[in-house]
């Protein structure tokens, strides 16, 4: 049976384009032009997975209604933020709302199915957690990341990051000590071209995450002009 | 390089901070505008001036009437002018004593008391200003009382004397002057002057000789016959009775006694003299006098203060006389101001402090010269010679004296004229006091005045600067606001408030439209994501579906464009976003090795520009500051990025860091063209830019993102022409750690 995903776009061309890309990669699409059409959309049937632009015509924050609406029906349904708004308010906001990840206009289709493709199999993974053990996990150190369910874990405790976050993470931490440049990062965001300074806005956020249960955590290194290392415990 | 500098300076002056032009300061204004007051006492002066012509020339009417009254009480009065009629005057006689009328001839023999009651009225002379004596004066040791008669061709004189000790001539000795004696000087009509001196031996006759000048010697041994005296003594001292034959003083002589008084036997020393001249200052004994009795009882009860009235016949011969000009007192202050006491000098030093800081016109008694005949004489001539009244006022230092003269008819002829002189002292004085009531006034209202406007434009010009000084400090140089609203003064309900209040609105209205400036970029960018997502995804689609078209050189050039277009976008977006996050504080500062970052960065830019040759100049060892390594190197990102833009191809970009105690100081610097001046100083604002190519972008927000980043890290940056002028250089400056808080 088809994956069902909820686009909400008050665009409808943006929309269109979104729901063709998906629909030929054999996902059933819903289409919702506005809040009242979702919210309705959402009380027959939750979507396995849902596309929320945040500005929904003259509603502001209607995405970000949206998506409370739909984590309290359902704790565990994947929510990516797609969405013209870049800035650090807005992507703290839609981490509240443990959206699952929170990409920015425009954004490339090919890796906008690979991201859904991607959260739909976590969710898949998170469902059957209990029955099965962990299948793929990477230690590092503190470190413990479950490539399956896409969560991380530092010194036993789980960090909350977004799907790009945790493939920054999964990049760095794969090869302590070596230096992951700016291009190489650029591609594992899976977002088109990036500029540097996004890949550091995505670090410093990262950084800020782990900081939380760790202050004193200094493993992402900075190599100025170059790109980023996951520095090995040298204890 | 030196005429470049000059120019841009030029170039700079329409944005640094206004001059200051050299002219007149609000303060100084108001002061000059207090010194305009100054025309009011100008202006109190001119009308007590007016004030005081006003009064003088009532005055002066009033004398004119009081002539032309006397005038005509006089007129067609032959009689009192007929040359009969005229008595000589007796030298140094107020008028008012003029020689009574006997019924008969006395005899020298009678006795003293039937004299003095036929003479009746006599003058007590024990006053002052008739003396030469010494201070312990005594009227009860020595005193006159005099009178005059007058029958068919006779004097009559009468001496009553109180004398404590009376001292007759010693026959042994030579000397006339050691005794009590009586003088008596006369001067005939022609001016001549002689001398008689009346002295006794005993009681009864006295012997009279002529005397030379000193009163010691006799002209001729030979004692005078027609003259006749007598002695007689009293209980209180003695009598002279003196008889005087009028022929033997002629027609308008003058007549004047003196008294003398020796007190000690021994020896023999003039004590005192009295003379019956009652005003020896004035009267010169040259002066023609005929009085007429008459005449003077007339005009007696016309009596003027402060005013002499005088009655002149045709041939300028003085007939009557009455007041003097000198106010009543004048004589007695200035004798006791002669001999003054401890107090009086005490006294007479304020006055003339008092008089030297308001000139007192009171002092200018003293500038009426005594005699002023010589001017009269010459009024009199005019109106004897033109039978009409003529009034002058002259002025002698700071007195006024009124003369008016008018002339006397009798049946169609000029008989005499009359002439009233009187001081207008008393004015002036009124008007002085008035002036320096008003003065000291003026100078209470002038000074508050000057302190009040002093206290209200220091005020004023305190307000001023201080609204100047926070209205310049509200922006930079560059024009950029610093702060939207002026506090100082803003609650005032006068105009510079409202000023203040205006300027405050303007700057928030200024701060508004920068920020919707500032944002503008953000929210064009986030306008433009929608469409350029719809365009991406459209051409995502179209290639998906349509698999052999994914080479195809148009749907590559859409793409490119795209990615410009993109690029264009975040650039646009980056520096809205860097300003919230630096305002956010998310930015951590952290002590770094800020020549390592310079170094790693600079071989990352060489790699990803292999047409540009970079050159590294970094001191060896560690440079340690305190920031945000990741808006640092984006800070060297948009430098690098700018010389890369701008310098020539394949030209050298030079980077080095340079540090002293107390900076670090990053210089940036390329070949290539120079800047333009007209936006040098704007260079670190929003979408400014030099750029002309049209296929790259320039919109300017790089320089602007250098500039933020520097001021969130305390720094500040230039730009300029490199020495040579092979291109640009951007130097940006960041403050270092305090010495004792960094290691390195």
């Amino acid at each position: 049976m088809a994956k069902v995903i909820a686009i909400v776009e008050d665009d409808l061309d943006q929309r269109e384009n979104y729901a063709d890309v998906l629909s030929s990669h054999g996902y059933e699409v819903r289409c919702y032009a506005d809040k009242a059409d979702a919210e309705e959309g959402f009380r027959t049937a939750l979507p396995d997975l849902a596309l929320l632009d945040i500005m929904l015509g003259e509603d502001m924050d209607g995405g970000f209604d949206l998506c409370m609406e739909l984590r309290n029906r359902s704790p565990a349904l994947p929510i990516i933020f797609l969405t013209a708004r870049d800035s650090d308010t807005d992507r703290i906001s839609s981490q509240r709302m443990t959206a699952w990840d929170y990409i920015t206009k425009p954004v490339s289709l090919e890796f906008l199915v690979a991201r859904v493709h991607a959260l739909l199999k976590i969710a898949e993974q998170l469902k059957s957690q209990e029955s099965e053990p962990p299948v793929s996990l990477l230690e590092v150190d503190q470190l413990e990341l479950d490539e399956n369910s896409m969560s991380v874990r530092w010194c036993g405790e789980v960090v909350s990051l977004t799907l790009t976050e945790f493939w920054i993470v999964e990049s760095l931490a794969r090869n302590p000590g070596h230096v992951k440049t700016y291009d190489v990062l650029n591609d594992v965001t899976r977002q088109g071209l990036v500029e540097r300074n996004t890949i550091n806005g995505y670090i410093r956020r990262i950084r800020n995450k782990f900081r939380l249960l760790d202050p004193a955590f200094d493993r992402i290194q900075t190599v100025h002009g170059t790109g980023y290392k996951w520095a090995k415990d040298l204890g | 390089m030196l005429a470049s500098r000059n120019k841009r300076r030029k170039h700079r002056e329409p944005g640094f901070r206004p001059k200051i032009r050299p002219g007149l300061k609000i303060r100084t204004k108001l002061l000059l505008l207090v010194l305009l007051l100054l025309a009011i006492p100008w202006m109190g002066y001119k009308s007590v001036r007016e004030m005081e012509n006003f009064l003088l020339e009532g005055q002066q009417q009033a004398l004119e009437l009081t002539a032309q009254g006397i005038a005509s009480l006089l007129g067609n009065r032959r009689d009192l002018f007929a040359l009969a009629a005229g008595v000589p005057e007796v030298l140094g006689r107020p008028f008012y004593i003029v020689p009574q009328d006997l019924i008969q001839a006395l005899p020298v023999d009678a006795a003293a008391e039937l004299w003095a009651a036929a003479i009746g009225e006599l003058t007590d002379f024990s006053g002052f200003g008739l003396f030469e004596c010494n201070k312990d004066y005594q009227p009860d040791s020595f005193a006159l009382r005099h009178g005059l008669g007058a029958h068919e061709n006779s004097i009559f004189s009468f001496f009553d004397v109180t004398d404590d000790s009376v001292i007759f001539r010693d026959p042994e000795k030579i000397a006339l002057d050691h005794n009590d004696q009586l003088r008596m000087t006369v001067q005939d009509k022609a001016g001549a002057t002689q001398r008689y001196l009346l002295t006794a031996q005993a009681e009864g006759r006295l012997s009279i000789y002529r005397m030379k000048r000193n009163w010691r010697e006799p002209e001729t041994g030979e004692a005078l016959r027609e003259i006749v005296a007598v002695m007689e003594l009293t209980s209180w001292g003695y009598a002279i009775k003196l008889r005087i034959p009028g022929a033997y003083l002629g027609t308008g002589s003058r007549l004047k006694f003196e008294l003398v008084d020796v007190d000690d036997k021994r020896d023999r020393k003039i004590e005192k003299i009295i003379s019956t001249e009652p005003d020896p200052f004035r009267y010169d004994t040259r002066r023609i006098r005929l009085m007429t009795p008459e005449l003077a009882k007339l005009i007696q009860p016309l009596y003027l203060p402060e005013g002499n009235i005088t009655i002149w016949d045709r041939y300028f011969r003085l007939r009557a006389e009455l007041g003097s000009i000198f106010p009543e007192d004048a004589r007695l202050r200035q004798l006791r101001l002669e001999n003054p006491s401890f107090l009086d000098r005490v006294e007479l030093a304020g006055i003339s402090l008092y008089e030297w800081v308001f000139r007192d016109p009171e002092g200018g008694d003293s500038d009426i010269p005594d005699d002023s005949s010589r001017e009269d004489r010459s009024l009199l001539q005019k109106v004897l010679a033109k039978g009409q009244s003529e009034t002058s006022r002259r002025r002698y230092g700071d007195a006024r004296l009124i003369v008016t003269a008018v002339p006397i008819w009798a049946q169609g002829e000029i008989e005499g004229a009359i002439l009233i002189k009187q001081s207008g002292n008393k004015l002036l004085a009124l008007q002085y006091g008035t002036l320096r009531r008003f003065t000291v006034l003026f100078l209470g209202v002038f000074l508050f005045l000057t302190l009040a406007i002093l206290i209200f434009s220091s005020r004023l010009t305190y307000r001023v600067g201080k609204l100047q000084r926070e209205t310049e400090l509200a922006t930079t140089p560059e024009g950029r606001l610093l702060k939207d609203r002026i506090v100082a003064g803003a609650r005032a309900s006068d105009e510079l408030g409202n000023l203040t209040r205006s300027i405050s609105l303007m700057l928030q209205n200024l701060g508004h439209y920068t920020r919707y400036l500032e944002k503008l970029p953000d929210t064009l960018a986030h306008e433009l994501h929608n469409p350029l997502n719809v365009v991406n995804s459209s051409l995502e689609n179209l290639q998906y579906q349509h698999a052999e078209l994914t080479d195809d050189k148009y749907l590559q050039r859409a793409r490119n464009g795209l990615n410009r277009l993109r690029s264009i976008i975040t650039s646009l977006t980056e520096a809205v976003n860097l300003k919230d996050a630096l305002i956010q504080g998310s930015e951590q500062f952290e002590r770094f090795d800020f020549a390592a970052l310079v170094t790693n960065c600079v071989e990352g830019y060489q790699a990803a520009n292999p047409e540009h040759r970079f050159l590294v100049q970094v001191f060896p060892g560690t440079l340690l500051i305190d920031g945000a390594p990741d808006r640092l190197a984006q800070l060297l990102d948009k430098l690098v990025d700018n010389a890369i833009e701008f310098g020539k191809k394949d030209g050298l970009i030079t980077v080095t860091l340079h540090r002293t105690d107390t900076q670090a100081q990053l210089t940036v610097a390329n070949q290539g063209s120079l800047l333009p001046e007209e936006i040098a100083e704007r260079l670190f604002d929003p979408m400014v830019s030099s750029g002309k190519d049209a296929r790259k972008t320039h919109l300017g927000l790089g320089l602007y993102i250098v500039r933020l980043v520097a001021d969130f890290h305390g720094g500040t940056v230039q730009a300029r022409n490199r020495r040579g002028l092979d291109g640009v250089e951007v130097t940006v400056t960041l403050p270092r750690p305090d010495r004792d808080t960094r290691l390195d």
